[in-house]
Formats: structure tokens, sequence, C-alpha cells
């Protein structure tokens, strides 16, 4: 598509901008969503790229800058109003109805449009129903079923028969593909390039760069917030794509791993990882040595986010993981504990910390044996004990009493990262160990990772975010389909080697 | 695509035939246990089968069922009403003052169905736009309406009789509701509550409305996102309940004909949600259905039946209940494996 002939654009975004608390999610970005195209956005993690498609729905609103729909401007106000300006947001968390079926799902526009008191048209919806299935080529699908027993591809499907019901122009696909067997996939591909031809736009917010040059007319790049490029896939290579991507500037005085005391080579093995097969992991084999911080990088659905609890045996996982020599044989927590290992994990909320219970309470909570005496707390070892580690790792709590839900992010997970080292671990696994903190507060944190491997601790660092491992890690494997797709060292840990190794195909 | 297609259950041509359906619906567990339950009693007792007996549980039931048919509303759209108890001891007394003042019946009647309407106003305002958790916001209306009932009456027990004001017409009409027959064989509150079964079957089932009730139970986000007002179904779930509570609790003062506010339907609410989710209503929203609920309220209306023509002790019959209660919706959760 060339610029001559190119139509006016169904949306077009000029100068908008979100801020959200410590971050500026989006900087005056501008883009412009033309009738019949495929528009692939692109961009690592944090680019900013699910903060623009929540405007689009209508769930977010932004700082500034202006919308226009069909050229007037325009405000989404809500998720209800951005349906009915002809978008629709298909998100990996589907909005459908578990409890009912798949034609009352597709029909429940229809039906909130219609006088609450009428009768349900059950036939009328069976046919419609089936109808817009039939053209997504779902024919087969009886639009009986309850959508709690579908697939997550069907569910896909089914929300976006309901969105093309309601006449929808501006179709967004958010990560679809990341639940989908490639077959599933290949199928959505072809709906999307059919929707095309028939006048929709699709926006399709993808990680895999083969697809979207198979599949995009246009190709918007984020990084950091701002729109880079938006490229016609006219000749493009991944590599270009890739270069675009990537362009931060990282000081490489601070890459740790170009220090010379971030040699860990003739250290020995700690955690040695045999043929480690779980959910999202295939047969992965990786080692890691006394004093080494080993990063681990991939796309979301690489199953680098399955990693950390699966060496922590909080899912099920067959293969051979030792520590120090001994093995750990059922996948179980306490055990991993007992053996030496440790997890800080992602979920800081959820399964990190106990947020209504006191600093002190938190920093032992996982070696509650060590400071109980006949089943009552030993209250002056437990505070002995978490006064050293918050002086330690230089937490700034006004006292230990205090509940860990009233410290910032960087503090919390100070605290979490004591209660780690409180069980003596030889193996640090930590899975994204600065989400939702401050950049003061993450120098510090890596600060204190850096100190922790100088003691011979084992340190593996899974992180979405690629300049923290490029700045911590003395090496880097890369995950790709659970599978381990590079290992980088040295000066080659940088952001275009490992967005390669994660995306390309 | 052809695995895409096949990964979801499907309904083979065979599954449509109109016994498996049946036996696959909901409801087929609650009623294969009912049967059971009466083929035994059957057996084991013999005044259980007769058609006197049938119908005498028919009017026990009756003053439940009018409520746990609004509680099945409530709990589909993903809310739960623990008030139910006071607003009928509420409405109930309010209504029997108003005939004690010589009011004519339908006026009577008509205020004592408005202060339940505005109960379930309350409950639903609370629950939706006052963000409070439906849990906290009817466990406060629970106690609210009963002080209120409790100042109303000053504590006084309020006996509808013609010695205590009420006109001899309307009283001769109000106890025919709670104590007549129609055709001098069925009990009025059976009929009452067959009525009012019949017609929130409707409206549940075939309705825009009932269809509503369900989505926002099911994922208030789709709804929302289809264009369905979430706070309007609720609160409109909420007043439907209020108003078969302020009912129900008409025709038992109608029946008794003396209800105290310190007394009357205490610990009701439980036995309506009881019987609610033994008949299939989901806790957490966008399930059940009217005749499952009917189902649940017959169980337990037959099993207490049994129970006491069995000579079993009131204690032991309290025990007999809680056990059905975790059977029957364990039967449920333990026989269904939900696709993960």
């Amino acid at each position: 598509m060339t610029e001559q002939q190119s139509p006016a654009p169904i949306v077009e975004i000029s100068g908008l901008t979100k801020r959200f608390p410590g971050v500026l999610a989006l900087d005056r970005i501008s883009v412009d969503f033309r009738p019949c195209e495929v528009h692939a956005v692109i961009g690592e993690n944090g680019a900013g790229k699910s903060t623009l498609m929540n405007i689009l729905a209508g769930d977010l609103q932004p700082d500034g800058g202006e919308i226009r729909i069909d050229g007037e401007e325009a405000t989404i106000a809500s998720p209800l109003a951005s349906r009915a300006a002809g978008i629709t947001v298909v998100y990996q968390e589907l909005a459908l109805c578990p409890t009912l079926t798949i034609a009352d799902n597709i029909m429940m526009s229809d039906m909130a449009a219609r006088s609450a008191v009428s009768l349900v048209p059950r036939e009328e919806m069976r046919r419609e129903a089936r109808a817009a299935l039939t053209r997504l080529g779902m024919g087969k699908l009886d639009p009986d079923t309850k959508v709690s027993r579908l697939s997550v591809a069907e569910m896909q499907l089914v929300e976006i028969a309901g969105a093309i019901r309601q006449r929808a122009r501006l179709l967004v696909l958010d990560e679809p593909n990341s639940a989908l067997s490639k077959r599933e996939s290949e199928r959505l591909f072809d709906i999307v390039r059919q929707l095309r031809s028939e006048g929709v736009t699709v926006i399709y917010v993808s990680h895999h760069l083969k697809e979207v040059l198979d599949l995009a007319d246009r190709i918007t790049v984020m990084r950091d917030g701002r729109t880079i490029e938006t490229l016609d896939n006219d000749g493009l290579s991944e590599d270009r794509l890739i270069r675009a991507m990537v362009g931060r500037e990282l000081d490489t005085a601070t890459q740790w791993s170009l220090q010379p005391e971030a040699r860990s080579d003739a250290a020995p093995i700690v955690l040695s990882v045999e043929k480690l097969t779980a959910p999202g992991l295939d047969e992965l084999s990786f080692s890691a040595r006394a004093g080494e911080i080993l990063g681990i990088g991939g796309l979301p659905d690489s199953g680098k986010d399955t990693l950390g609890e699966a060496l922590f045996g909080l899912c099920g996982r067959s293969g051979r993981i030792t520590i120090d020599g001994k093995e750990l044989r059922a996948a179980d927590p306490h055990a991993s504990i007992r053996n030496g290992m440790a997890l800080v994990p992602a979920d800081r909320r959820g399964a990190g910390a106990l947020l209504s219970m006191s600093v002190a309470n938190n920093v032992v909570s996982a070696s509650l044996p060590r400071f109980s005496l006949a089943g009552f707390m030993r209250r002056g070892a437990v505070g002995r004990e978490a006064r050293a580690q918050v002086a330690r790792l230089d937490a700034r709590i006004s006292h230990l009493g205090q509940k860990l839900a009233t410290l910032s992010g960087g503090n919390q997970q100070k605290i979490i990262l004591g209660r780690s080292l409180v069980t003596n671990p030889r193996v640090l696994v930590l899975h994204e160990p600065t989400r939702g903190v401050d950049v003061g507060a993450k120098a510090e944190i890596y600060a204190i990772l850096r100190g922790i491997a100088g003691e011979g601790v084992a340190v593996v660092m899974i992180s979405s975010e690629i300049p923290e491992l490029i700045m911590n890690a003395e090496r880097v494997l890369v995950l790709r389909n659970g599978r381990i797709s590079g290992e980088l060292t040295g000066a080659g840990i940088n952001e275009e080697a490992i967005l390669a190794r994660a995306m390309a195909s | 695509m052809a695995d895409a297609v096949r990964t979801g259950a499907r309904a083979p041509a065979a599954d449509r035939l109109t016994l498996a359906r049946l036996l696959r619906a909901r409801e087929a567990g609650v009623f294969i246990a009912l049967l059971v339950l009466c083929l035994f009693l059957s057996f084991a007792t013999d005044g259980f089968l007769t058609s006197l007996n049938l119908l005498n549980v028919g009017r026990q039931i009756s003053l439940l069922g009018i409520m746990a048919v609004g509680m099945t509303f409530v709990l589909i759209a993903g809310e739960v009403d623990l008030s139910v108890g006071s607003t009928y001891a509420f409405s109930g007394l309010a209504t029997g003052m108003l005939i004690i003042a010589g009011w004519a019946l339908l006026p009577a009647i008509g205020v004592g169905l408005l202060t339940g309407v505005a109960i379930g106003l309350v409950n639903g305002v609370l629950s939706t736009y006052g963000r409070l958790p439906s849990l906290i916001a009817t466990l406060g209306m629970l106690s609210i309406v009963r002080g209120a009932a409790l100042i109303l009456t000053n504590g006084q027990p309020v006996t509808v009789n013609a010695r205590n004001g009420a006109l001899p017409e309307v009283l001769q009409t109000f106890g025919f509701m709670g104590q007549g027959y129609l055709f001098s064989i069925i009990p009025m509150q059976l009929v009452f509550f067959v009525i009012i079964a019949a017609l929130a079957w409707v409206v549940l089932s075939f309705s825009n409305f009932g269809f509503r009730v369900y989505a926002v139970g099911g994922s208030a986000k789709a709804a929302r996102v289809s264009g369905i007002s979430v706070n309007s179904v609720k609160i409109c779930a909420f007043v439907l309940m209020g108003v078969l509570a302020a009912f129900a609790g008409i025709l038992s003062l109608a029946f008794l004909p003396s209800g105290q506010a310190g007394r009357t339907g205490l610990g009701l609410e439980l036995d309506v949600i009881a019987a609610t989710i033994v008949g299939g209503a989901s806790l957490s929203g966008g399930e059940g259905t009217i005749l499952g609920t009917i189902l649940g309220v017959l169980i337990i209306g037959v099993m207490r039946n049994g129970l006491v023509l069995m000579g079993v002790s009131p204690f032991v019959q309290e025990l007999m209940i809680g056990l059905v209660i975790i059977i029957a919706v364990g039967i449920d959760k333990w026989s269904t494996r939900r696709p993960s």
C-alpha cells in the first residue's frame, strides 16, 4: 500500500500521552489506522503497546493528545463507548461469559439493545450465531455449547464472531496467538485476512516477527512509550524490525559481565538442571556456578515465566535438578528450601509476600522452625534476624512491626529478598526482581544481588527487562518455545542479540 | 482447524435426544436425589405417600419456596441477600399492624410489599453504586430491618384478629390467603408459590431480563461491554427478592396469624440460601434455575417432613439438613470435571 492511494484513516492518534505514577507509559505517540489494513504493533515489554490498546478499549483515559475517529475528535470514555465506535479489543483475558452458551455470548449486545421485557428469541439467536460462526469457518461449533467448555482458541474466535456481528470496524488482537497451537494460529491468520478483505481494520499486537511480516500491511514499532516508526511491510526483514525495536543506549561501563570480579568460570557448579520439562518448558538443561548471576530472558510465552516455579517445585515437573550434587527429587517447595534453593516470585502481591503481616514476620516466614520453640515464636530471635536483614538490605522501614503493605514496592522487594536470604540459599531464583520498583531502588537491588553472588550464591535472574539482564548477568540464556535458543556471555550480551534469539524464527 | 473444532465439547446428534438432555441437565442430580428420598420415605413410613401429607408438605415449603425464587435471581446475578429473614418479619408485621388499624386488605398488603421494594432497593444500591460487597450490605440491613421491626412493634407480638381492631371482611380474606384451600383441598400458600414460581420461570428462562441476570452474574465485564447496565440488573434482582420476602412474610402472618419482631423469620435467610444452593445455584453467580430451586426447596421440605413422620428428634433433623446441604452441593462439585 503506497502513500498516494491510502484512504482516510479510521482512527488517528496524535500526541497521545499517558502517565502512571513514576512512569510515562505513552509519550506523545502518533499513529493512524486505515481501512482494510492489518496493522501490526510491535515492541519490547514495556514499550507501551498494552497501554495504547487499553486506551482504544476505553479501559484507560489518556492524559493528553487527541484521538480522531473518522476524522472527528473523540474520547473513548468507556468500554461501551469503544464498542459503539466500532472498536473491539480481544484480549488474552477474554470478555466472555463462561456460564452462557456461544450463541448467548455472540448475541449479547443484540440482547442488550432490546427491551428488557421482551422474550429471548432462542431460535433466532442460534441461527444468527451459527451464521457468524460459519463466516469464520467455525460452522461445526454448536451454538448451544457453554463457553466454559471451549478451548482458549475457540473462545477467541467466539469473541471475534461477536465483534463482527456488531460490525466492528477496528478489531484489536492483543497477543492473540500466545495460547494457540500452530494450526489454530494459521486458522486465525486466515480469518484476519478474510476480515481485511471485508473491510475490517485489524490491529495485531504480537511478539512473533515472522507472523507479523507474513500478515501485516504496515508495522508500527514502539519503544519506551514512543512510536518509533511506522513501516510499510515491503521487503522488510526480521533484523530490520529488531533494529528498530532496540536503540536504547546502555552505558557499557555498568555491564557486570565486562567487569573482572564477575568471572566465575572456575567456581564449582551449584545448580545443575538436566532435561527439565514442565508446563511450557521442554527438556531444558543448564547449570549455574557459585557466585554467578545467570540471566534468563525470553518472550512471555517462551516458558521463562514458569521456569522459576518449576525449579522451586511449585508445579509438576520431570527431569533432574541438583544443588551441590544433591538431587531434588519431588516437586516440593519445602524440600527445595531445605536443599538450599530460594525463590523470589514475580507476583509480589499474590505469591510473594504476606502483605498484611509485619516486616519481621515476613523476614522469617520461610524459616519458621528455626525461629520457634515448642510451637511458639522466639520473638527475640525473630527481631534480631529481621533487624540484621533490614540493615543488610538497607530497607527503609519505620519499625519491624510495620505492615508490609504500607512499604513501597522497592522496600517490599528487599524484605522478600531478606526472607529468601534467611534460609541461607545456595541458589537464589528471582523472577522479575524489580517489577513495580522505582529506578533508585532498582539500582540498590542490583547491588544487593551482586553482593549475594559475591558470597558464593548462584543467582538465577529471570526477567523480561532486557536492560536488567544486560546490566547484571554474567551469562544470559534466551528461551524460545520452552527451549534455550541462545547463550550469551561477556560483550555478547546486548539487546539486539537477546531480541534476535527471543523473537526471530 | 480440525483440531480447533475437536478440542471443545461438541454435542453429537444423539445428545440432542430429550432424555439425554434431561439427564445431562444440572437439575438431574437433585431430581434423582429427591426421587430416592421419596421412594425411601414411602416404604419407611405409612403416612408419607398420602395426598393429604403431600399437600401438607406443599404448604410447608411454600413460604421458603417463594423466597428461594427471589434468592435464585440474586445468586445468579452474582450477589447474595442476607436480609430476607428480617424483611419477612418487618413487612408481615407492618401489614398486620395496618390491618389491625382498620385498613382495607389491598392497601395494607400494598404497603407491606412496598416496604419490601424499599429494602431491596437499599440492598441493591448499596451493593452496586455503594460499592459494598452484598454480603456486608445485606448483613447490615439484616440488623437494621430487624431493629426497625422491633421499634415499629415495640417488641410486642402482633396478632391479627377482630378483638384487636381488624375489620371482619378483611380478616376473612386475609385468613383465606394464609389458611384457606383452593377447591377445599390445595393450600392457598401452595397456590401462590406455584403461580410465583411459574412466572419467575418464564421471566428467568425466556425473557430478555432473565438473560441479563445470567449475563451479569456470569461475567460483569462481558455484560458491561455488551451494553447491559450491570447495576440496574442487580438492583432489580434485589428488589424482586425484597418483594417476594415481604409477600412471604405477609402470608406467614395470615397463616399464623400472629408474629413477633424478635422471633419471626429469625435465621430464615440461611434456610433460603441453603435451599437455593441445593437446587444448583452458584454462589459465584451465573448459574441456577427456577426448576433447580424448586427441587432444592422440595428436598429440604420432604426431608423435614419425612424425619418428623419417622419420629426422628428435631435435634437430629437439624443435623441431617446440614448433611444434605453439603452432600447435595458436594455431589455436583465432585462429579463435574471442569476443563482447566
